[in-house]
């Protein structure tokens, strides 16, 4: 077909020939002049090339056909010049590339809800009166055996566990979860059954564990015959009795488990017992809504079972208010957080794209006043202003299409590197973000906005173009010679780039300096230099008496080790995610329930030694010591907070407050303030006891060097203390042992997120901007280079060159760069959210950023300018 | 562009009716196949030169007549040896123009008899 249509046009083209000569001869015969037949033969006809395009037309689908014929076109002109193409290419994909990860990330984390079957019936219980969802066990209890709006409650807790297979010892996450967890979850078993109400009908009820499928997979080889082997967890023997399905992760986002066990074995596992206890908030739970029940139903019920439960046990903890809240986001603990910063993220994502467009609309700018004298000879032949302004759209959309796949194909990569990264903390989180096919309709969606967008700078020029104008002059550049032309939009927009540019790399800066002065702040204690090791002693058999033994032992053998200076150990340590809290009560107190409390301060037990080991200053009074046991009286070494809030004073050492069970405890040593849970938080009391008083099994062994020990050193510290331990027992499972900075990671998470992402966006800005910067100058000077010469003729200097060819643009940089630092300068409000001391009227921000710009800015109009300085009059005189 | 001129007088020209050029060429036709040219002449000629075609508009007519089958074209000679191609009426033709004429009949008697002043005055 399309060959009889190639054939059918040529011969209408052969046709019109003839016509015109056989009227020409005819002229000719009546005695007309050749020259002069020819011309008037073809006055006669009309206008050939409309004529053929109208008689083309008959047998198009004109609207199609003109549009596939732009895209041809676009094509070719792409073709033509491979340098725009790819410039234009590969900064549109990384903006678009930017805004999908950006999105990806956004829909997986917060706004798709978790994968269950009806995840809309699935909710967690979270509080309004504190933003932790930590709830008694007993609580959980009275809400699952009265309420009547779920089908299923289900309490559960994530723990760490020693799991012996194979004769390997390992430390891994759990679950322990309440009988109708997989009834919430709803989800079949890939193999074998999933734990049932009676597992967990009371403790010792049932040793059957089910094993994830992410687990199965990796540390049981996938081994089909799993189904009734038996593995040992806290050396308690348990047979698996089943894999959940693949695609199952748990009813949490962010973390993970590897294994599920019925929480009626609790005292069994974690050494506590907390099943009966009212005071001791230490499991999720998650709920399933019966089929037509409202969320506010349920909300309504759940206010009147607590209201009973007030009034049932008076003397417990203060009222509780619960709240239903969607799953996955640790009952939105981590939910505003991850929102606030995702919408920040988002928004950098954006300014991104708009200086890549900006970025690609002054190009194509540039580009179509090169074309002035192609689109005025077209207007000049019939076209119509809005057939023009529709090529110009078309190629706009090729390009933007084609960044639009490439992006789609980056981001593709950047998600799936997402997915399988582990981020810096031996928590079991993992960011399950998979690709979906809806991010590529949101690519698709971008990629023609963003085509609009550029594609439509070009548009008034071409609008006012006159044929006539355009043809006279042509592509010969004006002369200027002190007639100032007037601030065309391609300076506008580069001025656009370089300021939004300037405040990707000014946020990317400041939070940079955020993160290196957080990690040099008072945090009181000293992370550097020093091992962190942290061991579970319950997992390995020992408890009580037994545990404390071992633990003097490990102190006393680390303690020898070369190039030691301190060692001791702790219940847990400031920045990790355990932090329990003591109520506590002052001396006069009589009623000790909690909302009497003067203040809930943070608690750990610690051993001698601890202060020199953790490197906090002990401002008065002494450490506590080997002597304070659980048969002495009780002591404690509080931080100033501590005193200030209780005492009103820094004289506190010899004073006395009360604990939560009513006993004295005498102050007898005061130490600096610090941080305990975040690094943002304001200064908070802190209680560190005797060990003796406050005994544990779960222990962080704090080993510290000399000052001036390598980090190399730190790490083979690290290597001897693991080798030390397990010396002693190789059936304790070390779940950690490495410097303690490096395990700080996730109070840093979100700080270091955050500059990585900024520092992305950072690059992303320079980029462009040099792109930007680089291509126009190149523009610029390439024009020009006709009045250059002329200036070279004549006697310029090189700086007057420089002025002439890039003057302009060096103020258009300027203004530009400046109004960036200022807006970035504001939105570094906004980052103080999130990255510690993020200011960025730091002088050393400014001038990190000033000195960026101007590196930046000079690298790209290196070449031009060399090449303008380069200029040979002859040579480039001689041509025209 | 066609246009319908009234000669040795200012008036605009005015545009013939969409299908009038067609109507036209296939009559022609009808009365002998030719080529692009030689049709141009033939209306010309006959109308007297009262209608002035541009050469050209003949073509994308010719198009569509091809596009609809009432038409068929073929290359040949012509008499005076020029290549020339040349171009048929077909029955479908035929049939298009027998009602092409008779509706136009129809809309000239019609417009004639508004325009004239009435000639049937009452005896």
């Amino acid at each position: 077909m399309l060959f009889r249509r190639r054939k059918r046009f040529d011969d209408l083209t052969e046709e019109i020939r003839l016509h015109i000569e056989e009227r020409a001869e005819q002229l000719m015969r009546e005695g007309m002049r050749p020259t002069e037949a020819r011309e008037a033969a073809h006055r006669a006809f009309g206008n050939p090339a409309l004529l053929e395009e109208s008689s083309r037309e008959v047998w198009q689908w004109p609207a199609l056909e003109s549009v596939v014929a732009d895209v041809r076109l676009a094509l070719r002109q792409m073709r033509r010049s491979p340098g725009f193409a790819l410039t234009a290419l590969f900064t549109l994909a990384l903006g678009i590339a930017a805004n999908v990860i950006v999105f990806g990330v956004l829909q997986a984390l917060v706004l798709r809800p978790v994968e269950l079957p009806q995840a809309d019936r699935v909710m967690t219980l979270g509080r309004t009166d504190q933003p932790y969802p930590f709830f008694s066990y007993p609580v959980v209890r009275d809400i699952r055996d009265d309420s009547k709006v779920f089908s299923a409650v289900a309490p559960y807790l994530i723990s760490n566990f020693g799991v012996e297979a194979n004769g390997v010892t390992r430390a891994v996450w759990g679950c322990e979860m309440g009988g109708q967890y997989f009834e919430v979850a709803g989800i079949k078993p890939f193999l074998g059954r999933l734990l049932q109400r009676a597992d967990d009908d009371h403790p010792g009820a049932s040793q059957a564990a089910v094993l994830a499928w992410p687990a199965w997979k990796s540390d049981f080889g996938a081994d089909p015959n799993i189904v009734g082997k038996t593995i040992r967890i806290n050396k308690h023997p348990y047979t698996i009795v089943g894999v959940t399905p693949e695609g199952f992760y748990g009813t949490e986002k962010f973390i993970q488990p590897s294994l599920f066990v019925p929480i009626a074995n609790e005292e069994s596992l974690e050494g506590t017992n907390f099943l009966e206890s009212r005071n001791d908030p230490e499991v999720y739970s998650v709920v399933r809504l019966k089929e037509d029940v409202t969320v506010a139903q349920a909300q309504a019920e759940l206010n009147t079972i607590a209201a009973r439960i007030h009034r049932q046990h008076p003397e417990d903890a203060e009222k509780e208010s619960f709240q239903l809240v969607r799953p996955g986001l640790m009952g939105d603990f981590l939910g505003s957080p991850a929102r606030a910063f995702l919408a920040g993220v988002m928004g950098l994502a954006g300014i991104v794209l708009l200086a890549a467009c900006a970025n690609l609309g002054s190009l194509f700018a540039a580009r179509t006043a090169d074309r002035a004298r192609e689109i005025a000879i077209r207007m000049a032949i019939g076209s119509s202003r809005s057939r023009i302004v529709r090529q110009v759209l078309v190629e706009a959309l090729v390009i933007a299409i084609l960044a639009g796949a490439c992006a789609c194909f980056l981001a593709w990569i950047a998600i799936t590197g997402l997915a399988n990264w582990r981020p810096p903390t031996e928590y079991p989180m993992s960011f399950h973000i998979l690709p979906q096919p809806s991010l590529i309709l949101m690519t698709l969606a971008i990629s023609i906005l963003a085509g609009v967008v550029f594609g439509a700078m070009p548009l008034r020029q071409i609008f006012k173009t006159d044929p006539n104008e355009a043809m006279k002059s042509g592509n010969a550049p004006a002369l200027m010679l002190g007639r100032r032309r007037r601030w065309a939009l391609r300076d506008l927009l580069l001025a656009a780039q370089i300021a939004l540019c300037c405040v990707t790399v000014t946020a990317a800066i400041v939070s940079l300096r955020g993160l290196s002065k957080a990690l040099s702040m008072d945090m009181g204690f000293n992370p550097k230099h020093a091992v962190l090791t942290r061991f579970e002693l319950n997992e390995a058999g020992y408890a009580g008496e037994s545990a404390e033994q071992f633990q003097r032992r490990v102190l006393e053998k680390v303690s020898q080790l070369p190039g030691v200076v301190a060692a001791a150990y702790a219940s847990s340590t400031p920045l990790s995610l355990n932090a329990p809290t003591l109520d506590v009560f002052s001396q006069q107190a009589n009623n000790l329930k909690s909302p009497n409390r003067a203040f809930a301060a943070y608690e750990y037990g610690v051993s001698p030694g601890y202060f020199a080991a953790a490197e906090t200053t002990l401002l008065a009074g002494r450490d506590v010591s080997f002597h304070d046991t659980g048969k002495s009286p009780l002591v404690a070494v509080v931080n100033r907070e501590f005193a200030r809030r209780l005492f009103h004073s820094d004289a506190a050492v010899g004073r006395y407050f009360k604990n939560e069970s009513g006993q004295p405890v005498q102050v007898v040593g005061l130490v600096a303030d610090g941080k305990y849970l975040t690094l943002t938080e304001d200064p908070e009391p802190a209680a560190f006891v005797p060990i003796l008083q406050n005994p544990t099994t779960g222990t962080s062994l704090i080993v510290r060097q000399r000052q001036d020990s390598s980090i190399a050193a730190t790490s083979e510290l690290a290597g001897a203390v693991r080798k030390a331990i397990r010396d002693l027992d190789s059936a304790v499972p070390v779940r950690e042992s490495t410097g303690w900075s490096s395990q700080l990671g996730l109070a840093f998470f979100a700080s270091q997120v955050a500059t990585v992402a900024l520092g992305l966006f950072g690059a992303f800005g320079l980029l462009l901007s040099v792109t930007g910067t680089f291509g126009l100058a190149s523009y610029t000077v390439g024009k020009r280079l006709r009045e250059l010469s002329i200036r070279v003729a004549l006697g310029a200097q090189a700086e007057q060159i420089i002025a002439a060819a890039l003057g302009r643009m060096l103020i258009v940089l300027a203004s530009g760069a400046v109004v960036g630092m200022l807006l970035g300068v504001a939105t570094s409000r906004v980052l103080s959210a999130i990255v510690y001391h993020a200011s960025a009227q730091d002088p050393l921000v400014l001038g990190a950023v000033v000195l960026t710009m101007v590196l930046t800015g000079s690298l790209s109009v290196a070449g031009p300018v060399r090449r303008a300085l380069r200029i040979d009059p002859a040579v480039l005189l001689r041509e025209q | 562009m066609l246009v319908a001129t009234q000669p040795m007088k200012e008036t605009a020209p005015r545009d013939l009716f969409p299908g009038a050029l067609e109507m036209m060429i296939l009559e022609s036709l009808r009365r002998q196949p030719a080529h692009g040219y030689a049709l141009v002449q033939h209306i010309q000629q006959r109308s007297r030169n009262l209608l002035q075609v541009e050469e050209g508009s003949l073509y994308p007519a010719l198009q569509r007549l091809l596009k609809g089958k009432l038409v068929k074209a073929d290359w040949g000679v012509s008499s005076n040896n020029r290549r020339v191609r040349t171009y048929q009426i077909t029955a479908s033709g035929l049939g298009h123009l027998e009602q092409q004429i008779s509706s136009f009949e129809r809309m000239f008697e019609g417009i004639a008899l508004v325009l004239t002043p009435s000639k049937s005055s009452a005896t």
